[in-house]
C-alpha cells in the first residue's frame, strides 16, 4: 500500500467512508427497500475496497495478481452498477407499462450496439483486453442512464429527486470512466497516475451526490398512474399521425409551390 | 486502437455527458404527466381568428391602400400584416405542439405503446419543425403564402378538434366507470 501516492490514498479513503456514510443512511432510513440493487452495488464497492485492501498488501500494487484480482472484482462492480442502472430505469418508467415495454427495446438494442460497436473497435491487446471490457460496460450504462432520461423528458414522465440524483451520478460516472478508460488505452504507461486520480475523485464527486439525494426521508410518492384502456392507444395514435403526415404533405407543397405576391 | 475511433468514442463520450444535462435539465423543469394532464383541459385559443388572418392578407386591400394612400401606405400595410402572419403562425405552431403533447400524454397512460406509431410521430413532428421553419423564413423574407396558411391552420384545427372529441369521449367513459364502481361497492 506503501507503494501509492497519498491523494490516492486519500482519496480512497474518502470514498469509502462516503460509502459507509451512504449505506448506513439508506439503511436509518430503509432506503434498501426502495433501492436493493443499487444498495448491493455500494456493498459490493465496499467488498472491492476490502479485497483491493488485502490484494495490495499481499501482492503489491503491480503484480500480475493483484492486476488480475482488481479487475476481476471491477468486473463484478461495474455489472453491479449496470443492475443498478436497471432498477433506477424501472422506477422511473415502470409505473407507465406501455413507455416502459418500449424504452427497454429501444435502450437494449442501443446498448447492444454500443456494447459490441466498443468491444470490436476497441485493443485486443492481452493486458488491455480488459480496459476495453470495462470501457463497452461504461458505454453501455452511460447509454442507458441518458437514454432513459430522454424518454422521460419527451414524455414529460415526472423523476423523483433521489431517482434523478442516483440517475445523474450513475450516468456522470460512466461518462468519466468512459473517457478515463479511453485515454488510458491510448497513453497506458504516462496516465497510469492521471487516470487512478480521475477514477477516485469522480466517484468521491458521485458519492456526494448520492448523499445529497439521500439526505431525507421519502415525503412522498409519485402515484400510481390509471392506465387508459389499450384500445384508447390503437385508436388515437395512428389518426394523429395521419394527420401529421398531411399535414407535412401540406408543408412540403408550400414549400415546392411558388407563391405569389398578393 | 486506431484514432479514429479514439475520437469518435471521445467525442460520443462528451456527447453523453451533455445529453445527460440536457435531458436532466428537462426533466426536472417539465411536469409531470399529472401536471401536464391540466393541458387536455385547455383547448387551443389560437385557431379561432383564421378569418380576420385571411381578411387581413386580401389583395383587394393592398389595391385599395394603393390607389388610396400611394405605394408607401401600401408597402407598410403589407409589412404590418406580413408581421400579423409571423405571429399566426407561430400560433398555429402552439396549437400544434399542444396536440402533440396531449398524444403523449395519451401514450404515457396506455398499457401498450406501439414502436412504430411513436417512432412515426417523432419524425413526423421533426419534419414539421424544419418546414414551418422554411414557411416561416419565407414569410420573412416577403412572401404571403395565403393559401398554404389557410391549409396549416385546417391541419391544426383539425387535430386539436379531433383531439377534443377523444378526452370527451375517454372523460365520459372515466365517469361511467366512476359510476360502477360506486353501485358496485353499495
Amino acid at each position: 500500500m506503501s507503494q501509492l501516492p497519498t491523494l490516492i490514498l486519500i482519496t480512497w479513503g474518502l470514498a469509502t467512508a462516503l460509502t459507509l456514510f451512504l449505506l448506513f443512511r439508506m439503511l436509518l432510513l430503509a432506503r434498501y427497500r426502495t433501492y436493493p440493487l443499487f444498495t448491493l452495488y455500494l456493498i459490493a464497492n465496499l467488498l472491492q475496497t476490502v479485497v483491493g485492501i488485502y490484494l495490495y498488501q499481499s501482492y503489491g500494487f503491480t503484480t500480475v495478481n493483484g492486476y488480475r484480482i482488481g479487475w476481476t472484482t471491477q468486473a463484478f462492480v461495474v455489472v453491479a452498477r449496470g443492475f443498478a442502472a436497471a432498477e433506477i430505469c424501472y422506477r422511473i418508467l415502470g409505473r407507465y407499462k406501455g413507455v416502459w415495454a418500449l424504452a427497454m427495446r429501444i435502450l437494449i438494442a442501443c446498448g447492444a450496439i454500443v456494447l459490441i460497436s466498443t468491444v470490436y473497435f476497441g485493443t485486443r491487446n492481452y493486458r488491455l483486453a480488459v480496459i476495453t471490457l470495462d470501457m463497452s460496460l461504461e458505454a453501455f450504462i452511460a447509454t442507458w442512464i441518458v437514454g432513459l432520461l430522454l424518454f422521460a423528458r419527451y414524455y414529460a414522465v415526472p423523476v423523483e429527486p433521489a431517482n434523478r440524483m442516483i440517475s445523474l451520478g450513475l450516468g456522470l460516472l460512466s461518462c468519466c470512466k468512459l473517457l478515463n478508460d479511453l485515454v488510458f488505452e491510448r497513453h497506458v504507461q504516462a496516465y497510469l497516475g492521471t487516470w487512478n486520480y480521475v477514477s477516485s475523485a469522480a466517484f468521491v464527486c458521485v458519492l456526494l451526490l448520492w448523499n445529497w439525494a439521500m439526505r431525507e426521508p421519502v415525503t412522498h410518492t409519485v402515484r400510481e398512474p390509471q392506465l387508459n384502456p389499450a384500445q384508447v392507444y390503437h385508436s388515437l395514435i395512428p389518426q394523429v399521425n395521419q394527420r401529421l403526415l398531411e399535414l407535412n404533405q401540406q408543408l412540403s407543397q408550400f414549400w415546392n409551390t411558388e407563391s405569389s405576391k398578393p | 486502437m486506431n484514432s479514429p475511433f479514439f475520437f469518435v468514442a471521445v467525442v460520443a463520450g462528451l456527447g453523453l455527458a451533455g445529453l445527460l444535462f440536457w435531458a436532466l435539465r428537462g426533466a426536472s423543469q417539465r411536469e409531470g404527466h399529472e401536471h401536464g394532464l391540466g393541458a387536455l383541459d385547455k383547448a387551443p385559443r389560437d385557431l379561432n381568428n383564421m378569418p380576420q388572418i385571411r381578411q387581413s392578407m386580401d389583395p383587394a386591400d393592398f389595391e385599395f391602400a394603393k390607389a388610396k394612400g400611394g405605394r408607401y401606405l401600401e408597402n407598410r400595410l403589407r409589412r404590418e400584416r406580413r408581421n400579423v402572419a409571423l405571429l399566426y403562425l407561430a400560433a398555429i405552431r402552439r396549437d400544434f405542439e399542444h396536440s402533440l403533447r396531449v398524444a403523449r400524454v395519451i401514450a404515457v397512460l396506455s398499457p401498450e405503446v406501439l414502436g412504430s406509431h411513436e417512432y412515426e410521430r417523432i419524425r413526423l413532428a421533426m419534419i414539421f419543425r424544419w418546414r414551418f421553419q422554411m414557411t416561416k423564413a419565407r414569410l420573412l423574407i416577403g412572401i404571403i403564402p395565403q393559401p398554404q396558411l389557410l391549409t396549416v391552420w385546417q391541419m391544426a384545427a383539425s387535430i386539436a378538434m379531433q383531439m377534443e372529441e377523444t378526452m370527451a369521449k375517454l372523460g365520459e367513459r372515466a365517469a361511467l366507470a366512476a359510476e360502477l364502481a360506486l353501485q358496485s361497492e353499495q
